[in-house]
């Protein structure tokens, strides 16, 4: 019957407990995406499998529409407590011909930590 | 190998880093001499930007072409260094090692004391660039290993400079040199590619950037620069001086180590190195332990970073206040663009920002800024053409119609592209104290 009910979500910023850091290398932008550290391990561990299961390419081209149309690889490092992700050509030539406004990605974390995002109640 | 850490013969290797980048606090390398003890000050002076600013440095005058802070470093630390036993390694030499040597040399004879200075070049490929097949690179640097590093401290190099080697190889190098690893040794030269990796990048592995700053004591104290000690098993304690700002943490090592990665391997010249197997353990206030690092054969090509002269850009930032945002930009940019339809550039690209709120009771809220970028390969196209079609709008365009700053002149711009090379076509050259080793 438990599994039946429908598990409490609630809508908070991705970066509730989500850390992130991005940055460039050529055109292509990477986001390590990590569950940062509580006294509660298992709280942690069920934290991170839920954020290894929930960033996927296409969740990071939901996040950030700007990826829409560019290749997204996610390598999860579960030892790290989370993943990589690697946004490809996102900064076109480069950091020094990109006409982005942050042309060497460092914000991007910072950006899709602010995004608004289910998470399960019990993780919270 | 030991794998207990109380019975290990060689004691850890005191690596501290004074630099993430050309730029970086000058200070830095004054903290990390007085600021606790230390074996060897590393730093990275060249990101893949760099190697283009330090190009064009060289275009303008063939005897620049490094990073010059590092030289203002020496000027005030190389005396005390020399004094204390601290060896200095630093990627510094960019496109031109001798020419920086050549500077350590004179400005030690100027202070009064005897310095062997090493240096690692053999990096540089833009003289066969054609033939490797990068036409037209302004710029192409095989990125080298940590071994020839490792054999000038050997052959007694008190300061070594290079040209473009990994920026983990200023931390392996002196870790090969002090616990005698050979190239079989992967594990251990994985984990101090771990290591070289977190304090490549100074205070980003002590706070600075860092997701969780809301944990920092965040006063105007200075963030620390890190120290990773590194152990004879590969192992490493990641620290900072004492009374330093900022921490060394799970979450602040972790942070670091998401930085500028791929996939899950980490390649290096010396050793493919397992990111999965990174183990983290709280060591005390400000030490983290990293332990557990594996790896595997380097890959068989070396990686090139190639900048080549993309063209020129310039821009301008136009602001939108009030109502009919959509119209005012509409109108400017049919405007502009037809300005410029003589001899327009082969790049225009226009950048909004979001619509402001309605009735906003400042005007910043009430405003937006609109961008426009343009780019040519010929300066001319995006220099007085440009920036007059934009200016003479100014009583001739949508009502208040201003501009962020005035606009400014085209500026050159590269593009960065990796290339692959193999190994036979790369000869490294290790220098030291004017004798090729």
């Amino acid at each position: 019957m438990s599994s039946q009910t429908p598990q409490a979500i609630r809508r908070v910023p991705f970066g509730t407990f989500v850390h992130a850091r991005s940055g460039d290398k050529g055109g292509n932008a990477n986001v390590g995406l990590w569950v940062g550290q509580i006294p509660e391990p298992d709280k942690r561990a069920q934290r991170i499998a839920w954020l290894l299961g929930f960033v996927t390419p296409q969740r990071i081209r939901e996040l950030l529409p700007e990826t829409v149309d560019l290749s997204v690889e996610c390598h999860p490092l579960a030892n790290l407590g989370g993943v990589n992700v690697v946004i490809e050509g996102i900064l076109g030539e480069g950091v020094a011909a990109s006409t982005r406004f942050d042309p060497q990605a460092k914000a991007l974390g910072e950006w899709i930590r602010s995004r608004l995002v289910d998470i399960p109640e019990e993780l919270l | 190998m030991l794998a207990d850490e109380s019975s290990d013969e060689v004691p850890a290797l005191r690596i501290a880093n004074c630099s993430g980048f050309y730029g970086d606090r000058l200070s830095a390398m004054r903290e990390m001499l007085d600021g606790g003890p230390i074996d060897v000050i590393t730093g990275d002076y060249l990101a893949e930007l760099t190697m283009l600013i330090l190009g064009k440095d060289q275009l303008r005058d063939a005897s620049l072409g490094y990073a010059r802070t590092f030289l203002a470093q020496l000027a005030d630390c190389l005396v005390d260094a020399l004094d204390r036993g601290v060896r200095i390694v630093a990627n510094a030499g960019g496109l031109n090692p001798f020419g920086l040597a050549k500077r350590i040399d004179e400005l030690a004879a100027g202070l009064g004391v005897d310095v062997t200075v090493g240096v690692i070049d053999g990096d540089n490929l833009t003289s066969r660039a054609e033939e490797l097949g990068f036409p037209g690179a302004l710029t192409a640097n095989a990125y080298l290993g940590a071994f020839g590093i490792a054999r000038a401290l050997d052959a007694g190099a008190h300061v070594v400079v290079t040209g473009r080697v990994t920026d983990a190889s200023v931390v392996v190098g002196p870790g090969i040199w002090h616990h005698r690893w050979t190239e079989s040794d992967l594990d251990q030269l994985a984990g101090a590619v771990v290591a070289g990796h977190i304090i490549e990048c100074g205070t980003q592995a002590t706070g600075g950037n860092f997701s969780g700053f809301l944990d920092l004591p965040r006063d105007a104290h200075p963030l620390g620069f890190p120290i990773a000690e590194l152990r004879s098993d590969g192992s490493s304690v990641i620290t900072k001086h004492p009374g330093t700002g900022g921490m060394a943490t799970l979450d602040t090592v972790t942070a670091q180590l998401f930085y500028e990665i791929q996939g899950r391997q980490y390649l290096n010249p010396d050793v493919s190195t397992d990111l999965g197997s990174i183990q983290l353990a709280d060591a005390g206030p400000d030490r983290v332990l990293v332990h557990g690092v594996k790896g595997s054969k380097p890959p068989e090509r070396l990686k090139v970073a190639t900048n080549t002269l993309g063209g020129y850009r310039n821009q301008m930032e136009f602001v939108l206040v009030g109502l009919d945002i959509e119209a005012k930009e509409a109108w400017l940019r049919a405007q502009l663009e037809w300005a410029l339809s003589d001899r327009p550039p082969s790049e225009i690209i226009w950048t909004r920002g979001p619509l402001p709120q309605s009735d906003a009771d400042s005007e910043e809220g009430a405003a937006c800024l609109l961008r426009c970028v343009v780019k040519d390969p010929d300066a001319d196209v995006v220099g007085k053409p440009f920036t007059a079609a934009g200016v003479e709008l100014a009583l001739a365009s949508y009502p208040g119609f201003t501009l962020t700053a005035p606009p400014g002149r085209p500026s050159p711009f590269g593009v960065y592209r990796p290339a692959y090379v193999d190994r036979d076509q790369v000869v490294e050259r290790v220098t030291v104290g004017g004798r090729e080793l």
